[in-house]
Formats: C-alpha cells, structure tokens, sequence
C-alpha cells in the first residue's frame, strides 16, 4: 500500500509542478466551479424569489379548508419549527346607514402575514406604505374602492353582519389578495377575535379558513408529510410557493427550470472536458505503465498507483474548484447586487454537495475506460512502441460516461423527465455524428489525393485520424449545441415573458359599466387622452344542466343535497358574448360561432368554452349546457374548446355565447385602459362623472410581476455568461488536448522541412472544416433538444430557429479555427530537435 | 540461468497467422553473457521479450533460474522480473515525470527492498551520477540517460539483465561509456547478461553470440557453444 501511494504521490507531486496535470485539473476545476457558481447563485436568487412569490400567499405554505382548521395541527406545525397565522375570509355586506356593498371580508390573527407586507394609506387612492401593524379589536381597515361607493372617511362607524366597527385606516393591499377581475369586492380587514361578533360564518355559510406556515423548506415538506393523510380533499387543500398557478409564480417556475437547464448543461460540459483531458492522460501515461509492469509492477500495484493519483488530481481539483466557483459567483453577485436580488444567506450545502458530487462522479467514471485502458498496457510495449492498451471493447466507456452524466443529471434535477430528454438528444447527435464523420471522412479521401496543399495536408489528417476526429468532432458538437440550448432558450424564454406585459399593458379595469354610460366614458375617456381597450358584455348566470342533467350548484358542501350529483362551477359564471375570438385565445376543438352562424333554430344557440373548465366540468362538444340568467334560460349547445391564456392581463372568460342568445338581456360592459404611472393623480377625475362604476387597479401587480421579470431576466443572462465561459474553456481544453496529439506529426512534417506557412495553415483548415461540421451538426441538435424542452418542460410553444442553421457553422469555424490556430502556434515555435526527442 | 526449449512466436495479422520465431533452443548459464545479434526484423527482440517474461510463447518451453515462465500468468511473470530481472533498452525508457533519482528507486521499492533512496544514491553515484540525482529525465543527455537506466537495472541486483540494443540511441563516445559501464557493472554484480544488438562491436565483448535470421537462430559463437542442431 505505501509503495503505491508513495508513487502514486509522487507522479502526482512532479506532474502536477511540471504542468502536466494543467488540463485535467483545469476540467475538474471547471466542472466544480462552473456547477458550485450557478447552483449556488441560483439557489441564491431563487431564495429571493421564493421569498418575494412567498409574499403572494403570505407565507410559504397555505392550507385552505371549508372547515374550521384543526387547532392540534397549528400547534403541531409550532412543535416542528413552523411559524403560523390563522384568515378566515368570506364574502359580506357592509352597511352604512342605508349604503351597503359587498365586502371580500378578511378576518386575521396577530401573526399575519408571515411574508409580504399589509399596505396601507391615509386617504383613498393615496400612496401606498407598509405597515407591521394590524386591526386591532373593533377596527376596520377597508380598500379605497368601498370609501368610494359607501362615501365614508375615516373614523366612520360600519356594520359587518352583527358587529360594528370603526374605519381607521384606508386599506391598499394585502399579501394574498388574489388577482381577478370578476368577483372582486373591496377588501375589509378586521381581527379574528372579532369574528364571532359578526356572527357571519354560522353554519351553511361560504367561509375559507386558512392556515399559514413559513419556515424551512425542509420543515414545511416534513410538516406537510404528517398533515397529508389527515386532509381531506372535499375539504382541504394545500399550497406552496410552488403551487401559484399566477403569471409570477409561472415565470419563476420557467425561470427555475431554466437554471436547473443551464446547470444541467454545465455537468455536461465538464463531463465532456474530463473525458477529453482522461483520455489524453492515461494515453501519456502507456509508456510509464509498460516500464512499471516491466520492472516488476503487478496489476494491482498498478492499479493502485493510479487510483491514488487520480484521486489526489480529483481532491485537489474539487479544492481548487469550490475556491474558483465561490469566488466567482460572489464577483457575479456583487455585479448585479443593485439589479438582481439574491439571498444573503452564502453559505447553502446543497450547491456544495453537488459540485463535489459533480467534480467526484466525473472524474472517476469519466476516467475509468481511460484507466482501464492504461492498466492493460502490456510490458511489451518497452520494446514495441506501436503497442498500446488491449482494452477494445468500448462497452464500458459508452456505459460508465453515459451512465455517468445521466447519474448526474438525474440526481441534480431530481427531474426524470428533463434528465432524459437532454440525455436522449445528446445520444441521437453522438450518433448522427458518427455518421457525418464517416460520410465527410468518404468526401475527403476524394479531396484529400493530388498535391500536398494545406487544405490536403488538412484532409489527409482528418481521414488518418478518423476515430480521434470523430470523437474531437463530437465533443466540439456536444459543447457547441448545449450552448445553443442554453442561448436561444434565453431569447425565447426572456421574449415570452416579456411579450406577456408589453409596454402599455392595461393596468386599470373597468367594471359594472351600464349599456347607457358606455358612450359617454368612451368619450370622456378620450377627450383626456385616455385610450379604453374593448368592452366586454358581461352577465351573471348560472349554470345548471348538462344534456338536461342537474349540475350542482352550490360551493359549500353543507348545501348540497346531492354529493354525487354532476360537478357544477360552484359560482355563478361570468357569460360573455361576441363575435370574435378574443385575443390570447385559441380554438382547440370545433370552430368558432360567427356572428353569420345561425345554426340555433333547434332552440339552443352555440357557447364556446374554455378547456381547463371543460375538462373540469366532464364538458365535451355538442354537450347542451343550459344556464340560469335572472330568471330566464338559456340553452347552449357546445361547438368549440378554446384554450385561454391566463397569464395575459386581460378579461379571461370560461363560456363566450352567440351574441343572439344574449339579445335580451341588459348587459354591464367590463373594459381596462392604460394610464401611465406619472399620471395617476388624474384618476379620481377621470372617474369622477361614474360614480357607479367600479374601478381595479392593477398596476401595482404588473409593476411587481414585470420587476419580477427583469430581475429573472437579468439573472439569467449572467448564467448565460457563465455557461459560455464554461463552453469556451472546454473547447480550449479540447484544442489543446488534440494539439498533443498532433505534436509528433508536427515535428516530423518541420523535419522534412515544411514551412511553418503550410502547417499553420493546414491545421487552422483541419479545425476550421472541424467547426463548420460540428457547428451544423450542433444546430440540427439543437433544433431537437429545443424542440423536445420547449413542449415538454418549458410549456412553451415550439420555435424553428434557422438563423443558427448558419450562424452555428460560421462560428463553429470561427472560433475553432482560432483556437487551432493558437494551439498550433505555440507547437511551432517549439524547437523541433526537443520535439522529436520528446518523442523517442 | 535461462533454458529456452523449441520456442515459438506466431501471431495473428489481419493476412492471417504470422510465424515471428521458428523453434528456437538454447542454454544460458549463470554469469554468462551473451548478445544476440542479426539484421532488423530478424526476431532478436521478440526473442528478447519472451526470454525476459514481456511476452507469452506460443509453443516451447523457457526456463528462467529454473522457474518455468511459459506456464506463468502475467501477474507470476510481473513478480519474477521484479525479483530476477534486470532492463536496459535503447529508447532508456525512464519515467518522464519522476527524477533521476526516483526513477532508480523505482525497481527497488516495487521489490519492497528496504531503503530504496539510499540503494539508489548508493548506485547512482557507481554510475557518476549522484550530482544529477533530482534532475528529470529530459533535463539528462542520452549518455547520462542510459547511465541512469543502467542504475536502474542494477539495483535489485537482478540475476539476469536483458539490454535491448542499449547503445543505439548514442553517439561514438558515449556508447563507448556506457559499453564499459555495463560490462563492468555486469562484471562486478555477476549477473547473467542477454543483449540485443545489431552492433557486433558490442556483440564481441560477450561470451557469445547468437545471430537471428528470419526468426530463426542460425548461428552460435564464441565459448560454451551447444549443439546447432538442437537450434536449427
């Protein structure tokens, strides 16, 4: 054991001085810093996101019960480290003297919120300031909407339910308000320990209880782990951070999964570069293997030898390697500090698992046919040099490199899915490549006969070099693609989300707009330079029957004489009617009801409705949906799915009817307009003559989802950055590696006296045809890793991107044709003599 | 010391099966020294490799200090060249990355002999080389190269040293040195001494010479000449 790990110590000592270890130890610092830097900056910033998404459901994790919650389970949640709040929210009437309005009423215990912040105001529509403070007993603090239409100011005394109480502030929001359009009432906060003297949440009546958590994520899973058997899905349901189904909570879903992405492709990368440095050194190490083995040395010996260096190389790698990675992403951290939130926290294990897993699995498995190789070198080799390693079979290589990176992908993301598709795409180019390896191999044996020019000599190389190349040119793919990946992910990405809030999305919405006032605000509206979107008919109805087939029509389950009845909506529906498909909307099944389609003379006339909810609701086409409006029916007859983009911000309905059904009724229109933030003291004059109307503001949420954006954008240009970085010190690994390999025939080529013109030249053109191949060959894996993620993972839709179909083989050349280039410079200016005796 | 019995050398190539060495026989007694000379590709080296235990034979038997190599794994041969067996070859092959010094080591701490680094010194400076002892092999002229692979050989006190063409890679007056280093460390140490050339200066200097043709041993010279026949 000593003679191997003195050896062992000692190769590894003298190597590693004399810079022979440079290129395996650079990939193994690499693959540790690149996956130490953006697993722990994005764990950073993903803990600053967690925590602002966290302030959307005030807290980490929300219960909701239509029961009261179980007071054991609070106490338990406390015993387990969690810190929990107590809402209790149901819809009301508030009075004032003979004023009333329908309040969404929010009753809260101390604790609350346990994220975000309660914002309140001094006067209606003022600006906004947080608050720690809460209603105390027999206060109200109630939204500027309510001040509005009961006409109160503050100090005035309000009647909810059975209880009185004193408006003290003007309230603006609420962590967990909810975003909707329809069904919004102004919000009243008032303390949980008033509650029982409203006597408003009595049996039968609709009240949400809910129960909030925040603490550690591992804490809130284990909590959660003891509470799901207990929660009963009528009743119950739970939600995380993690859950919110908003356009912020889906963005930083993506965003996450892109991160996840990136640091994904980095492990590949690294992968790839220690393979490539792997196997340059078990190949410098034949000759040392054969002399050992001639002096004596038995397999094991051998084995141990190396197994002590290779694991010294990984130490010191994964050493190097956390120093460079932290360094590095606390340089990046502090470059965006005043643009990017992150955490404060630095220190998190997981990152630092992960890198060390990463350096360590990659080193050793990517290793280990190289290895494998060197310990079968015969002893013979001390006389017969064209002897090399007896390993043939490159089962094991394929199965411990593949195994090995899919291993990592699948343990890093804890994601089947996204593991195999990048792992399934990555195989399909390793193959596609091996065959345009041996097709352009075939074109150049034609090209490469006649007079020896650099662009032969190029030629004459690659078609020699047949397996190297393929397994250079491979490489340079596999790196060029996943940057690809990584890059027009980005673009679409960043687009998407930007295209969701154009500059001058609607941040007002308009609603309870009679038919009679509609010309006028139009006008109104106008004349102050104000330009109003659409106007949306709206009316309440109920939905009733399916085919002729009752549905249930009430939420609270006390109220329901038929539990297994057809599942009905729960609420009264907002129908809408129109000719023309709404923007962001998208027929999936059937085709849309013109306003020319008078197919209704059976007595129904044709509803388009919206997938989520047809699913929901067991709707298919043709159903006959009858809906309850006032005290008229109406019958419908389905003749189109629509798909819905919830993420726009803009009027989303479930049932859009022929406009001809609805003839009768006396609609209220809902529209939205755009008012630029310096403008928004003209508000109360704009609204002034419509004092029926009821105004939503929704600019603070769009200010907040687009910072949001930015901020994510911004962060993930910076990974961007850093997998570039990455890719490039691979491909320089790589040039660098093969340059080694072509130093012998350099030598043999300036002994013969060929100028250093006709080298230089002939190696820039091997790597510049190199590039171009691997470039194509990139882009048409990139189409299909793109193709696969952006449907599956991302839920984005599917995007071609022909541009890269060039630009991918220019730079493919570009870039490998200067790094050949440099390479080839350093060999020839190398003294030929200390070359060709190196070589001996 | 090494009794070779109608040995063989086939191998396969993509044109089928290749004879290397015809039957060849002969004896080497302890102390003795002896070169084997003939043209290139005349099979001395591959002779070489399976006398030393690199290779396996493919029929025929090889004695060596009475221990049948033919019938030993690669592993048994690996510890039988670390106990019996000493090299010399013409490219040196010394390990590029350890010093001079450790490069004798090597051999001796393989063997698990006490002290290797006193051993070596010890030997390196016998060769006039104790000066150069941390000094890497590139860092070496070729003479001093060899002289150090000669220290290298020497350390275990092998009672065998095989030297494949140990002058080739040397100019006139440093062949000369090494020449008379090695005949008189193999003087001085009593080891059985085979040696591979195509120099018949240096061929001249051994007890005997076995000339190789076509894989075939054509010819003996010199002292203790044994029977052709028995060769042929």
């Amino acid at each position: 054991m000593s003679t191997s790990f003195n050896l062992g110590w000692r190769l590894f000592k003298h190597e590693a001085r004399r810079g022979e270890l440079t290129i395996i130890l650079l990939a193994i610092v690499l693959s540790v810093a690149a996956v130490l830097s953006l697993s722990l900056f994005s764990e950073r910033l993903q803990g600053a996101l967690k925590s602002r998404s966290a302030a959307f459901i005030a807290a980490d994790a929300q219960l909701r019960s239509d029961d009261p919650i179980n007071e054991e389970w609070l106490t338990r949640a406390q015993e387990q480290g969690l810190a929990t709040a107590k809402q209790v929210a149901t819809r009301s009437m508030v009075f004032k003297g003979d004023e009333m309005s329908l309040v969404d009423l929010r009753a809260v215990n101390s604790a609350y919120p346990l994220k975000g912040t309660v914002n309140i105001t001094d006067q209606p529509f003022g600006e906004k300031r947080a608050t720690a403070e809460l209603p105390q007993p027999g206060e109200a603090w109630v939204q500027s909407r309510l001040f509005q239409s009961l006409g109160l100011t503050i100090g005035d005394d309000i009647e909810i339910g059975d209880g009185n109480f004193t408006v003290t502030h003007v309230l603006v929001d609420i962590p967990d308000a909810g975003f909707s359009v329809f069904n919004t009432d102004p919000i009243a906060l008032i303390n949980l320990d008033d509650l029982d003297k409203t006597a408003i949440t009595g049996p039968g009546s609709r009240a949400r209880y809910v129960g909030f958590f925040a603490g550690d994520s591992g804490d809130i899973e284990s909590f959660n782990t003891w509470l799901l058997p207990q929660l009963n899905d009528d009743l119950h349901s739970w939600r995380t951070v993690e859950d919110d189904e908003s356009a912020i909570g889906r963005s930083v879903a993506s965003a996450e999964r892109y991160f996840l992405l990136a640091s994904l492709l980095a492990i590949v990368l690294a992968a790839v570069s220690i393979a490539v440095a792997a196997q340059r050194y078990a190949q410098r190490h034949f000759d040392p293997v054969a002399i050992m083995k001639t002096l004596g040395a038995t397999s094991n010996t051998i084995r141990k030898v190396y197994l002590f260096q290779i694991l010294f190389i990984t130490g010191l790698g994964i050493f190097i390697g956390l120093v460079v990675g932290f360094i590095g992403q606390q340089v990046v951290v502090s470059l965006v500090a005043d643009r990017v939130d992150v955490s404060l926290d630095v220190w998190h294990w997981r990152p630092l698992l992960i890198a060390v897993a990463t350096g360590a699995t990659c080193a050793l498995l990517f290793s280990l046919y190289p290895l494998l190789q060197l310990f079968s070198v015969p002893p013979l080799r001390v006389l017969r040099k064209d002897i090399s390693a007896n390993l043939r079979s490159r089962t094991i290589q394929f199965v411990a490199s593949g195994g090995a990176i899919f291993l990592l992908m699948w343990m890093y993301s804890r994601d089947l899915k996204i593991s195999a598709i990048l792992f399934v795409s990555g195989a399909a180019l390793v193959l596609g490549l091996l065959g345009a390896t041996y097709i352009l191999i075939a074109i150049g044996r034609k090209l490469g006969s006649g007079r020896m020019g650099p662009w032969q000599l190029a030629w004459a190389r690659i078609k020699r070099r047949a397996m190297d190349n393929s397994v250079q040119l491979i490489s340079f793919s596999v790196t060029i693609m996943l940057l690809l990946v990584v890059l027009v992910m980005r673009n679409d990405m960043v687009s998407q989300w930007r295209s969701q809030l154009p500059e001058g999305t609607p941040n007002y919405f308009l609603i309870n707009i009679t038919p009679d006032i509609r010309p006028e605000l139009d006008r109104h509206f106008s004349d102050n330079g104000v330009s109003i979107e659409e106007f949306y008919p709206v009316i309440r109805g109920r939905f009733v029957s399916v085919n002729g087939e009752g549905v249930n029509t009430e939420v609270s389950k006390e109220d329901e004489p038929n539990r297994d009845g057809r599942r009905g909506l729960g609420r009264e529906a907002n129908l809408t009617w129109g000719n023309s498909l709404q923007k962001e909307n998208e027929i999936i099944d059937g085709s849309w009801h013109g306003y020319e389609d008078k197919q209704y003379n059976e007595g129904w006339f044709p509803v388009s409705v919206e997938e989520g909810v047809a699913e929901r609701l067991n709707i298919e086409m043709g159903d006959r949906l009858t809906f309850n409006v006032g005290s008229e029916i109406v019958e419908t007859k389905v003749t189109s799915i629509r798909t819905v983009n919830w993420q726009t911000m803009q009027p989303n309905f479930f049932f859009v009817i022929h406009p001809d059904a609805m003839a009768a009724f006396s609609p209220t229109y809902i529209t939205s307009f755009y008012l630029p933030t310096d403008r928004k003291a003209e508000l109360t004059n704009l609204l002034k003559p419509f004092s029926s109307i009821t105004m939503f503001d929704v600019d603070a949420r769009i200010n907040q989802l687009r910072e949001i954006v930015d901020q994510v954008s911004v962060a993930v240009e910076f990974i961007l950055v850093l997998v570039l970085m990455a890719g490039s010190l691979v491909l320089i690994a790589q040039v660098q590696a093969s340059m080694d390999e072509r130093k012998q025939e350099i030598a043999i080529l300036r002994t013969l006296g060929a100028k250093g013109g006709l080298i230089r030249k002939s190696v820039i053109f091997e790597f510049v045809i190199i590039g171009v191949v691997a470039g194509f060959m990139a882009a048409m894996a990139n189409e299909l890793s793109l193709y696969l993620l952006q449907t599956t993972v991302f839920q984005m839709e599917a995007s071609l991107h022909p541009e890269y179909w060039a630009i991918a083989p220019s730079v493919g050349a570009i870039v490998v044709g200067i790094l050949g280039a440099f390479g080839c410079y350093r060999l020839l200016t190398l003294n030929t003599g200390q070359m060709l005796r190196n070589m001996v | 010391m090494i009794k070779a019995n109608a040995v063989t050398k086939v191998v396969d190539t993509s044109e089928g099966s290749l004879q290397i060495l015809r039957p060849i026989s002969f004896e080497v007694k302890s102390g003795e020294s002896v070169a084997i000379i003939g043209a290139s590709g005349s099979g001395k080296s591959t002779l070489l490799g399976l006398l030393a235990g690199l290779d396996q034979v493919t029929e025929g038997e090889i004695f060596l200090d009475n221990e049948a190599l033919h019938s030993m794994n690669e592993e048994e041969r690996a510890i039988l060249r670390g106990n019996k067996v000493g090299f010399i070859f013409q490219s040196f092959m010394l390990v590029q990355s350890l010093t001079a010094l450790e490069n004798v080591m090597l051999p001796a701490e393989i063997a698990g002999l006490d002290n290797p680094k006193a051993l070596a010194l010890d030997i390196l400076e016998q060769v006039g080389l104790k000066h150069r002892a941390h000094h890497f092999p590139n860092q070496l002229s070729g003479g001093e190269q060899q002289r150090v692979a000669i220290a290298r050989a020497f350390i275990t006190l092998p009672k065998i040293l095989f030297a494949d063409e140990p002058t080739g890679n040397l100019d006139a007056k440093n062949s000369e040195k090494i020449e008379a280093l090695l005949f008189e460390m193999n003087r001085e140490k009593g080891t059985t001494l085979i040696l591979v050339t195509h120099d018949n200066e240096l061929a001249e200097h051994c007890d005997r010479q076995l000339t190789m043709n076509a894989g075939e041993l054509v010819e003996t010279t010199g002292a203790n000449t044994i029977n052709r026949k028995e060769a042929v």
